[in-house]
């Protein structure tokens, strides 16, 4: 007996908005159809009518895991087309900033995979890790989900005393080895649960344009942040994770990994960071005509800014492709012969990120 | 005391709904504050559960349009009814119901009854989430119910009778020991927690074959499910654990034993994730079909 079972929009499993359809025999899953659009907000045409400075606090809400990644890309496109060469020092902050984010994106990531498959014990340890990361952003930025530190030209706030948040970072660490990777990766009932679940092979991994950790976890060996180095990364030797097993056990590694290397990251650019200036200008910036793109690699994969400018007061056009707008989809290739159980715990491994989808 | 005045002072009193409402919630309050202290909550308030349920019994509620009304209202009446009449054959001290030759296969089939009872609730509801919780339902009690009316059969072989008090007097064996382990194994299925919260699994199917229900309705199936907990542990108690003479002392075996058993169910349901419909039937046919063919030869070696 073929029946349809709608995970969303509004269920238990999803942090926010989007329905999955699944057509199942039985326990069995068929086939799978995707929905998104249920919060759209129309983000690329209001940035059009803000001004450069209030188009980085407009941008910054597309996503609120990673608002930082928004409000950078967009003032690193804007620095392109005006010239603008940022300080090394606002570059060194920038890119805390931004492994900050991963780290918190990540462990959000996990604590939501950890519900998804009844491990409410880990949700819980995870969170708490997590909560270790947002007291570090606090008190590097002020805030805790939009922080507002990108300015056009530079970061609007230092890191005065970077060897302070060297005993948090040691504490999270701590925490991910002893708990959240083991809980992980050596449970057994968790590994029952992630091993050979929702495949998606390389082949198809390219077929659907999948990106960031789903698209490492495939084994297509591709990250912005060493193939196109931005921010400070070719100077912190960063090494990206890679896993050819093609599962959701795959892209929790691979997550897992990345949080590693992004404690390794953060480490070294507050040991490395240099002196001087954190903002290449005073007061409003200038945007003259013109017209680039900018690619950074976000929490959930790699992130298009394409912003045009006419030299007017705001910008002309601002086009903005997130990751889960190419990772979702894919869900639909995961699904097919696997259990309804895991019908949720394969549509959280995308990390999908709705309110950067309906941006 | 006329027979029907003792069944229903048992019912409604001792060992019934009056006394082993509050004995349920305060079990409940016990695993839900161990669990929170495994997980570094503070957890919540000795009459959490209490309210929990005086919240639901004073909320509207909502019979979906279509379903058999009497059925959705009477399923859950059944469910508590049963797990209060389980109640009642228990031979526990100050029991006023008179003694029922035969009385095992009576309670082994009000046990079910509550199982029952949610099933059909999940295909009355005519929700696909409540659907597939009801299979799930069907299926694990298919499962678990191996090793658990395995234990108890064993336990019967042993005594050479039905008779909960012969069981619970028959001389301490091997069988105890085997039996137990087999009754331990079917105990977290039975109760729905992790790793085999299966057929309740919120982030899969919601709330499973109960979600049409709302208000006292859904507050009756809590209170059913509670009491549940309460014969189980009365049931391991009286079964396996050999009782010493002095009040006193069966006294504090029974409360250290029940404290156990609900500890060790909160710790497993805290390290495990859970597992997949499929996994939780494996194991069972294999590992506890093992430990069923144990038990029944421990019962025939005497």
């Amino acid at each position: 007996m073929a029946f349809t079972i709608p995970v969303g929009p509004y269920h238990p499993a999803l942090e926010e908005p989007f329905k999955v359809s699944a057509t199942c025999d039985g326990e069995i899953m068929r086939s799978a159809e995707i929905q998104v659009g249920f919060s759209f907000r129309g983000i690329e045409l209001l940035a059009q009518k803000r001004n450069w400075t209030e188009a980085i606090t407009l941008v910054e809400r597309v996503c609120g895991i990673c608002s930082n990644t928004h409000a950078m890309t967009f003032c690193m496109a804007a620095e392109k087309i005006a010239g603008i060469t940022v300080p090394k020092r606002a570059q060194y902050v920038r890119t805390i900033v931004a492994e900050l984010e991963r780290l918190h994106s990540h462990l959000l990531w996990a604590g939501v995979g950890a519900e998804d498959i009844g491990f409410h014990s880990l949700f819980m340890e995870v969170y708490q890790a997590r909560e270790k990361v947002m007291d570090l952003l606090e008190a590097i930025t002020g805030n805790r989900v939009n922080y507002g530190m990108n300015r056009i030209g530079g970061i609007n706030r230092d890191i005065p005393d970077p060897a302070i948040h060297r005993g948090a970072l040691d504490a999270l660490k701590g925490a991910l080895t002893d708990v959240v990777v083991p809980a992980f990766t050596q449970n057994p009932t968790a590994r029952a649960r992630l091993i050979g679940i929702g495949p998606l092979s390389r082949e198809q991994a390219i077929e659907w344009a999948v990106v960031g950790p789903v698209a490492r976890a495939s084994g297509v060996d591709m990250d912005v942040r060493r193939d196109e180095p931005y921010l400070v990364y070719d100077e912190l030797d960063f090494r990206p994770s890679l896993r050819n097993d093609c599962d959701v056990f795959a892209r929790v590694v691979v997550r897992v990994e990345e949080m590693l290397e992004s404690i390794r990251l953060i480490e070294a650019a507050l040991e490395k960071m240099p002196a001087g200036p954190i903002a290449a200008t005073e007061g409003w910036a200038e945007i003259p005509p013109g017209e680039t793109t900018v690619r950074i690699e976000a929490p959930r994969g790699e992130v298009l800014y394409h912003v045009v400018s006419d030299g007017g007061e705001t910008p002309a056009r601002v086009k903005i492709r997130t990751p889960s707008f190419v990772n979702i989809p894919a869900i639909e290739a995961m699904v097919p012969g696997q259990q309804l159980a895991d019908l949720a715990i394969i549509q959280a491994s995308v990390d999908p990120c709705i309110s950067c989808t309906d941006r | 005391m006329t027979p029907f005045l003792a069944y229903a002072l048992a019912f409604l009193v001792w060992p019934g709904l009056l006394v082993a409402a509050p004995l349920a919630w305060f079990e409940l309050w016990l695993m839900r504050k161990a669990l929170a202290k495994l997980q570094g909550r503070r957890g919540p308030p000795l009459f959490q559960p209490f309210f929990d349920w005086v919240k639901l019994m004073g909320k509207r509620t909502v019979i979906p349009e279509g379903v058999p009304r009497a059925a959705f209202v009477a399923l859950p009446v059944i469910a508590l009814a049963s797990i209060a009449a389980a109640l009642v054959v228990m031979p526990v001290p100050g029991n006023p119901a008179p003694r029922l030759p035969g009385d095992v296969v009576l309670l082994l089939y009000l046990l079910e009854v509550p199982v029952l009872c949610e099933v059909l609730a999940g295909y009355v509801g005519r929700s696909v989430y409540g659907e597939v919780g009801a299979m799930r339902e069907a299926l694990m009690s298919l499962a678990y119910n191996l090793p658990f009316l395995a234990s108890v059969i064993a336990m019967a072989e042993w005594a050479g009778s039905f008779d909960l008090r012969t069981l619970a007097a028959a001389p301490f064996g091997l069988v105890h020991v085997v039996a137990g382990a087999a009754f331990l194994l079917a105990l977290p299925a039975r109760l729905k927690s992790n790793p085999f919260s299966i057929a309740n699994a919120e982030h899969e199917i919601v709330a499973g074959g109960l979600i049409e229900y709302s208000g006292p309705l859904l507050g009756l199936f809590e209170l059913a499910h509670a009491l549940e907990i309460v014969v189980l542990t009365e049931l391991f108690v009286i079964l396996f654990v050999p009782m010493p003479a002095a009040p006193l002392a069966a006294l504090v075996v029974w409360v250290a034993v029940g404290l156990a058993l609900l500890m060790g169910l909160t710790l497993l349901a805290a390290t495990t994730a859970r597992l997949r419909l499929a996994q939780a039937f494996r194991f069972y046919w294999v590992w506890g079909g093992a430990m069923s063919v144990a038990a029944l030869a421990a019962g025939l070696a005497r």
